[in-house]
């Protein structure tokens, strides 16, 4: 269409000298849309010409704010049966030409340069200023075709907001709420129920021409747009008003936005054209809504209310956890402490139960040298007697291997002086007698078992051999006689092995990381006890 | 007096030998034993007065011997080391018993006394009580040899009433009214028969509740016996023999 006009353009051009009448230039043609040409006063500028809208397809709008008068022509292209064409003219929206034929009389043939003729006439010229000229034109081939151009001589006037509604649901259905008192800026809150913003516009003849846009003003960007009107709802003078709908959901926030209304005209782009920003945006409504969308709003708060709450709770929960754990970690460790505590009494006490019978004994065999006159071995037993006594009242946790071993020579030398027998004491070369600790008195009751029960009976060949040995990190201890053995089942059997075993219980509940084995062998060739105290090395 | 030393340990052997032929002349020493058979071969064999006789052998006891001896027509000084059951039992029989190491006042005290008790022929009715004794669990001990000037009165422990001191004799009053005279101190009875039950109510008595009337608060409490008499309480008892009585 737009090709076409262009071509009528350049063809008028010609033609204008011919029709010169006072005040219009003929000389320039605009398009007016349709098979209409217009020429306008020759001063004029500003001719917005051949405005099309959507949904409108054969109305043209022209512009014409600064116009007088116009002349408006029609041209036919040669193929075309003009006697079938019917046209109306209307002044303000008053007919003024109705259904008129074209005088064919008046046509005249235009050569416009190529091989197409084309024939024109005038409908006539019209005063405009202030007015409004519509033309109607169609074929009564086709009487719903009906090309109309509006020739707009009025400022556009600027589109005014009657109101904003929201609509939103009830138990019954759905219900408005009106904002008539429109400021520059209205505020607006969304609530939960509310479904979509109506935005009512006044009513006028070329509402197609507004076209309406919302601008999120912390994006500047446009969010949405609109060009076309619905009619209903307000009623003004027997006449629906017409509005826009605009879902909720298009305000994604609170803030603000801006409603821009404003004439689809292509302000630059056309001849002779030259008006200033200032100047549009004189044509054009805006209002500023600030959104609150109380659902969010409420989130907002709400959440934030509800986190803190949430995470008080939590924290509550973590802090009571925590204690309760540390109070029962407290707790565990001062009872395994307390029982420590008392397996290391217990232990205490069985250690320092020397055999009196032996102590007495060991005294009456010293009586004994001191009665022989052996005066100098008095003295050795004596001093040999004090320390294995000291050793047991001192009553300490843990001696070094070496002391223990000094304490089972003294020991066995003081049985020695009761029963004839022979004993030696070996141990790993590797070992470091002076500063590994055992618990005291850990072999001296297997010892004694070993001289009670294997040898007092054997005299002088009864032999009692005593390792201590490194292997790997375990310390192994044995105590090996060649006596006349025992039941190992039978545990009543004297006073050493029960109270050994459970010394062995006891050391193994206080020392938690070395476990204490002891395994004994006894056949009637003798007796071996071994005592391995596990990664104590 | 011939004497037999029984002992497993041959230091003790000696020892006592030692102080036998130091301290005491008038024992010759026949013979030694370091186990049971061979002591009762010994005793068989040579017919000892006197026989020292260590309590703990190895793994057996001297009463042993004892039992596997039919006739037992010699005295018998016990040895021990440490043996408080062994003990207790021969303190019951009024028999007498040395401690290792030995003090030799004692070693001396107890071949005096068996000498005098050679002389009066009284001796062996003493170990068949300690046999008996020794046969039944401790708890069940109820009677106890009282040894009198010339003679062994064994006693039912019900029919005590109580006991006095009189300085390091022991004065007992028995149901019957009689009264008896030993020659060892309170404490040592006290020792013996507070397990038994007996209340050690002051420093001078030691009393069987059975005979116990009442409680009189006079004089800061005293005891009233069935019988009458009145026996004081010292203060330091008073709430231990309290508690007994109440449990009673």
């Amino acid at each position: 269409m737009k090709e076409i006009i262009f071509i009528f353009l350049s063809f008028m051009m010609t033609l204008s000298t011919v029709n010169a009448q006072k005040g219009i230039n003929f000389s320039r043609n605009y398009a007016a849309g349709g098979k209409l040409l217009m020429s306008v006063d020759s001063s004029a500028k500003n001719v917005f010409y051949v405005n099309m809208f959507p949904n409108q397809p054969r109305t043209s709008f022209n512009y014409l704010p600064e116009v007088n008068k116009v002349s408006i022509n029609i041209n036919f292209r040669k193929d075309i049966n003009i006697q079938h064409y019917r046209y109306t003219i209307l002044e303000d929206n008053k007919p003024i030409v109705v259904n008129k034929s074209i005088n064919i009389a008046e046509l005249k043939e235009l050569n416009r340069g190529d091989e197409e003729l084309f024939r024109s006439t005038t409908l006539g010229t019209f005063p405009i200023k202030g007015k409004m000229i519509t033309t109607l034109i169609y074929s009564i081939e086709k009487p719903l075709d009906i090309d109309k151009s509006v020739f707009y001589g009025k400022p556009i006037p600027k589109a005014k907001i009657q109101g904003f509604s929201k609509r939103f649901a009830t138990d019954k259905g759905v219900d408005y709420s009106w904002i008539t008192d429109l400021k520059e800026r209205i505020n607006l809150t969304l609530t939960n129920k509310d479904e979509e913003l109506t935005i009512v516009k006044d009513r006028s003849d070329i509402d197609y021409l507004y076209h309406t846009s919302i601008k999120d003003k912390q994006t500047n960007k446009i969010i949405f747009e609109s060009t076309s009107w619905e009619y209903g709802g307000l009623v003004v003078e027997n006449e629906f008003l017409p509005y826009v709908e605009i879902d909720k959901n298009v305000f994604k926030k609170s803030g603000d936005y801006e409603i821009i209304i404003q004439p689809s005209i292509k302000w630059t782009g056309c001849l002779d054209c030259d008006i200033s920003p200032k100047e549009i945006e004189k044509y054009i409504t805006r209002h500023t809504l600030s959104i609150t969308l109380e659902e969010e709003n409420y989130t907002r708060k709400e959440l934030l209310i509800y986190t803190l709450i949430v995470a008080l709770f939590i924290g509550l929960v973590f802090l009571g956890i925590l204690y309760f754990s540390k109070k029962r970690n407290k707790r565990m460790l001062a009872e395994k402490e307390q029982q420590r505590n008392r397996a290391k009494l217990q232990l205490t006490s069985i250690r320092s139960q020397l055999n009196p019978h032996f102590l007495f004994n060991a005294l009456s065999g010293i009586q004994n040298l001191m009665n022989k006159n052996e005066i100098d071995n008095a003295n050795k037993y004596l001093a040999k007697f004090a320390r294995l006594t000291r050793n047991v009242l001192d009553d300490k946790e843990l001696i070094s291997l070496s002391q223990e071993k000094t304490l089972l020579d003294d020991y066995l030398q003081m049985e020695q002086l009761r029963f004839g027998f022979n004993y030696e004491i070996n141990y790993s070369e590797n070992l470091d007698l002076d500063n590994i600790e055992i618990p005291s008195m850990l072999l001296q009751p297997f010892v004694e078992n070993a001289v009670k029960h294997g040898l007092s009976k054997k005299g002088n060949d009864g032999k009692i051999t005593i390792t201590l040995i490194k292997q790997s990190n375990d310390l192994v201890l044995t105590v090996t006689d060649n006596g006349n053995g025992f039941d190992t089942e039978n545990k009543s059997n004297g006073l050493g092995l029960p109270l050994t075993e459970a010394r062995i219980a006891l050391l193994n509940s206080v020392y938690k990381e070395n476990r204490f084995t002891l395994a004994m062998q006894s056949s009637t060739n003798g007796t071996k006890i071994s005592l391995t105290l596990t990664d104590w090395l | 007096m011939r004497a037999i030393l029984i002992d497993d340990e041959i230091s003790n052997l000696e020892n006592l030998r030692t102080l036998l032929e130091k301290h005491c002349p008038q024992v010759t020493i026949i013979a030694v034993a370091q186990n049971v058979s061979d002591a009762v071969d010994a005793i068989e064999k040579y017919l000892p007065d006197l026989v020292f006789l260590d309590i703990q052998m190895g793994e057996q006891t001297g009463f042993e011997v004892l039992k596997q001896l039919p006739k037992r027509n010699f005295e018998v000084v016990f040895v021990t080391a440490y043996d408080q059951y062994g003990i207790q039992a021969v303190k019951f029989a009024a028999l007498d018993y040395l401690l290792k190491p030995i003090d030799i006042e004692e070693l001396v005290d107890a071949v005096h006394k068996a000498k005098h008790k050679l002389a009066a022929q009284m001796q062996t009715s003493q170990l068949d009580f300690l046999l008996q004794q020794l046969k039944k669990p401790e708890a069940n001990v109820s009677k106890i040899a009282l040894q009198m000037q010339s003679e062994i009165r064994y006693v039912t422990l019900s029919e005590i009433i109580r006991c006095e001191a009189d300085n390091t004799y022991t004065h007992f009053f028995l149901e019957d009214n009689e009264k008896i005279l030993v020659s060892k101190s309170l404490k040592e009875y006290a020792d013996l028969l507070r397990p038994k039950g007996f209340l050690r109510t002051h420093q001078s008595h030691l009393v069987n509740p059975k005979y116990v009337k009442s409680w009189l608060k006079e004089d800061g409490g005293i005891l009233l016996l069935l019988s009458g008499e009145k026996i004081p309480i010292s203060k330091p008892n008073k709430h231990s023999v309290k508690q007994a009585l109440q449990q009673l």
